[in-house]
């Protein structure tokens, strides 16, 4: 299952494992490209609010108690 | 469906990728903007000719998918199964060729017509990326073309191609697998369909896929017939025993499939250089979304942009002024000549010309504002801003996504409480709908101006910005209030492309600029016209009195509210009156005070004349700041009143809404006006 996405640093790529968000918006983050299997890394991750995201090419902005009900593990 | 000789074009493509710009670029000032039947999402439409052809071009929302949860999403499949459209123009981003080509399998999964149009292709060759067109339009079996939309570049290709998917009608032939076990699920439920219906073969292609994601609009389809019952359950069943199979959710399932297949694509046409240098975008980012930095620079920019508003709005306002008053006085001699009644006289030049002028001279600012803050939204800044914000209205109970609405709160507020529809909880609506009044629009703008002019005409930057300043401030905290009373919410997610910065094309930021001082243009000759002319008779009546005198009946509905006013520093029964007319539009203050002090109230440049003498009586700068923040703050337009009776479907909220501006309003003046004098302003 891995850790929450939170948890990683900048520059980490990640292998994304469980998205536990609802299912509408997991719907939504799919069809952005963060679904299980997807990689992604991390761009920015203060200490609060948001994290940036790189996925498929495009930076992502994503909120951060989303981003902690999403879990992965490091490539 | 009817065929029209023409052809119908739909313009589909993801945000940010240049797609209002190719809009704008074919159809020009041929544009119609309405609604999509039955929803609230906006319908642009325009036309253009290619050669004999007449084409209807019609831009779809800017979607990142077209499996529909929302109104916008179901928009794009609903016209291209409803409206039959000849082509569909789908425009992406050649830098991100992987994101962009999700939709695209989408479009053709649907059936639609596609012809591919690869924008920003010379940004992408900057960054290292080159793409086989050639290739990729034999892989999907479409035409491919590359245009640059801001330059118009590539055009006549893409014209070409239209044109002859137009007329060949050909249906492209696209068939994704998506593995064992789903194919056989996707059989199942079309031998169903089958079975019990006469779809056409791609009607059942498309329901099938559809039905396993969840579809808003295939389930509508479905629900309206006898088997609906059996098929849902048959779907139900089917989703669970996948989700089991591949411990995945069933979007992710798809998804991921999806991309699969378009990774195998790029892999073929994409060639990316490895070593890359750092983009530009990227260390802009660096200090934009800084996490100290952030904040500080969304302010100096926001200040710096209404100290370049005021800078070049002045000498185009000053034209006007001058144009208006050269008109007044023409059309008073044109009425002495012709021997009008002296009622008439009043009535067109106090009433009209001094309500309706003291409006039209705040066109250019508008238009200015506007043109500046569509340079924000379009260069990719805006969702920056999102980002950094997140942090802060957390902090205050709204919830990052609720900045949209507000940012367009700044504009009108009644499409900004109507944009929380995106909001998916009802609180963190009615919370964000609740807080949109506070922030100051465009209409609320005239009065600040004419206050600053008068009594602040060295330092309007700051005091304009201390406004905003404040609204935000307030909309902040009554946020962390409402929340407290209305309950913890689970918040709406936040999620948002940061796209790359890109120079906005100025014709796209001046169709913005034109939109909004349409609108104001449209208020100043309906509802301020009107309203202008009521003002004009309640000041004219009883007949006998002195115009705009105590006696008249104006000066008596004024008299009687203007000691509730008093402790605030403006109990004076001109602003009393200004105040109520406000509520139907808070321009009509503006146009208020003009009918009533006379037509040269038009002061919003430096050139104070006579009559500004007596709005200087009336006020003094400490009570004419405290009028300012009453206007920003008290009840909100009656058009905002209206649509959060919509909205909430009750008359409790508006009701709610109308009390609580209010009280706060007063407290805020009353505090500013008191601590002020005693501190001697």
């Amino acid at each position: 299952m891995g850790k929450s996405l939170i948890t990683f640093n900048v520059g980490e790529t990640v292998s994304i494992r469980c998205v536990r968000c609802g299912r509408n918006f997991t719907k939504r983050l799919s069809d952005l490209g963060l679904f299980d299997g997807a990689l992604v890394t991390i761009l920015k991750n203060d200490s609060f609010g948001p994290i940036i995201l790189k996925v498929l090419g495009s930076k992502i902005a994503l909120g951060r108690g989303e981003a902690e009900k999403i879990y992965g593990e490091t490539k | 469906m009817v065929r029209r000789n023409n052809v119908l074009v739909g313009l589909a493509g993801n945000p940010n990728v240049g797609k209002t710009t190719l809009f704008n670029a074919l159809t020009g000032s041929k544009q119609h903007v309405g609604n999509w039947p039955g929803k609230t999402v906006e319908k642009k439409e325009g036309t253009f000719t290619y050669g004999d052809v007449q084409c209807v071009l019609v831009d779809l929302p800017g979607t990142y998918s077209l499996t529909a949860y929302t109104e916008e999403e179901a928009v794009t499949s609903d016209f291209i199964l409803d409206e039959n459209p000849d082509v569909i123009i789908h425009i992406v981003d050649a830098g991100n060729l992987e994101r962009n080509l999700f939709i695209t399998v989408q479009l053709l999964e649907l059936g639609a017509p596609v012809v591919l149009a690869l924008n920003m292709v010379s940004q992408a060759q900057s960054e290292g990326i080159t793409i086989n067109q050639k290739l990729l339009s034999e892989l999907l079996n479409i035409p491919v073309v590359m245009i640059d939309a801001k330059r118009q570049g590539g055009f006549k290709k893409l014209l070409d191609e239209t044109n002859t998917v137009a007329k060949l009608h050909k249906k492209p032939d696209l068939k994704l697998t998506y593995g064992r076990e789903v194919n056989r699920t996707l059989k199942r439920i079309k031998d169903f369909l089958i079975d019990h219906d006469t779809f056409t073969e791609q009607e059942q292609e498309w329901l099938a896929i559809k039905l396993l994601e969840d579809d808003v609009r295939s389930k509508k389809i479905i629900r309206q017939k006898d088997y609906a019952r059996d098929l849902e359950r048959l779907v139900r069943e089917n989703v669970v025993q996948l989700e089991n199979i591949y411990g995945k959710d069933i979007h992710a399932l798809l998804a991921s499939t999806r991309f699969a297949f378009i990774r195998g694509l790029t892999r073929e046409v994409v060639h990316e250089r490895k070593d890359k240098n750092v983009s530009f975008s990227d260390t802009v980012d660096r200090y934009l979304t800084n996490k100290f930095l952030g904040v500080p620079l969304f302010l100096g920019v926001i200040f710096l942009i209404f100290e370049a508003t005021f800078y070049l709005s002045n000498p185009i306002i000053r034209f006007f002024e001058s144009t208006i008053a050269f008109f007044g006085h023409s059309l008073a001699l044109v009425l002495v000549k012709y021997g009008a009644p002296a009622w008439v006289e009043s009535l067109l030049i106090d009433g009209v010309v001094g309500g309706v002028g003291s409006i039209v001279a705040f066109v250019p600012i508008i238009g200015v504002l506007f043109f500046f803050m569509a340079f924000l939204e379009d260069s990719g800044y805006m969702a920056r801003v999102a980002y950094v914000m997140d942090k802060f209205m957390h902090a205050f109970g709204l919830h990052g996504k609720a900045f949209i609405p507000f940012v367009l709160g700044f504009g009108c507020n009644v499409p900004g409480i109507m944009a929380t529809r995106t909001l998916q909880t009802k609180k963190d609506r009615l919370l964000t709908m609740l807080v949109i009044p506070f922030v100051t629009c465009g209409a609320r703008l005239p009065v600040y101006m004419l206050f600053v002019g008068v009594f602040f005409p060295e330092h309007r930057g700051v005091v304009i910005f201390s406004i905003y300043l404040t609204s935000i401030i307030i909309s902040m905290l009554s946020g962390l209030v409402l929340k407290k009373i209305l309950g913890n919410s689970l918040a709406s997610p936040f999620v948002i492309e940061l796209p790359r910065y890109r120079v906005p094309s100025i014709k796209g930021m001046l169709i913005h600029a034109w939109e909004r001082v349409w609108i104001f243009i449209k208020k100043a000759g309906t509802i301020i016209l009107v309203f202008s002319m009521i003002i004009w008779f309640l000041a004219s009546f009883p007949f006998g009195v002195e115009y705009g005198s105590e006696q008249s009946l104006v000066g008596a509905i004024g008299k009687t509210v203007a000691p509730l006013l008093a402790p605030l520093g403006f109990g004076h029964w001109r602003a009393a009156v200004a105040l109520m007319f406000g509520f139907v539009a808070k321009e009509v203050i503006v146009s208020t005070f003009g009918t009533l002090y006379g037509i040269d109230m038009t002061v919003v440049s430096n050139s104070v004349t006579s009559i500004a003498h007596s709005f200087q009586t009336d006020f003094t700068p400490l009570s004419a700041y405290s009028f300012m923040l009453f206007v920003l703050l008290y009840v909100p337009c009656i058009a905002v009143v209206a649509v959060i009776k919509r909205e909430t479907h009750s008359y409790k909220w508006p009701l709610f809404l109308i009390v609580y501006t209010t009280a706060i309003a007063w407290s805020v003046s009353f505090m500013v006006f008191q601590i002020g004098s005693l501190l001697g302003f």
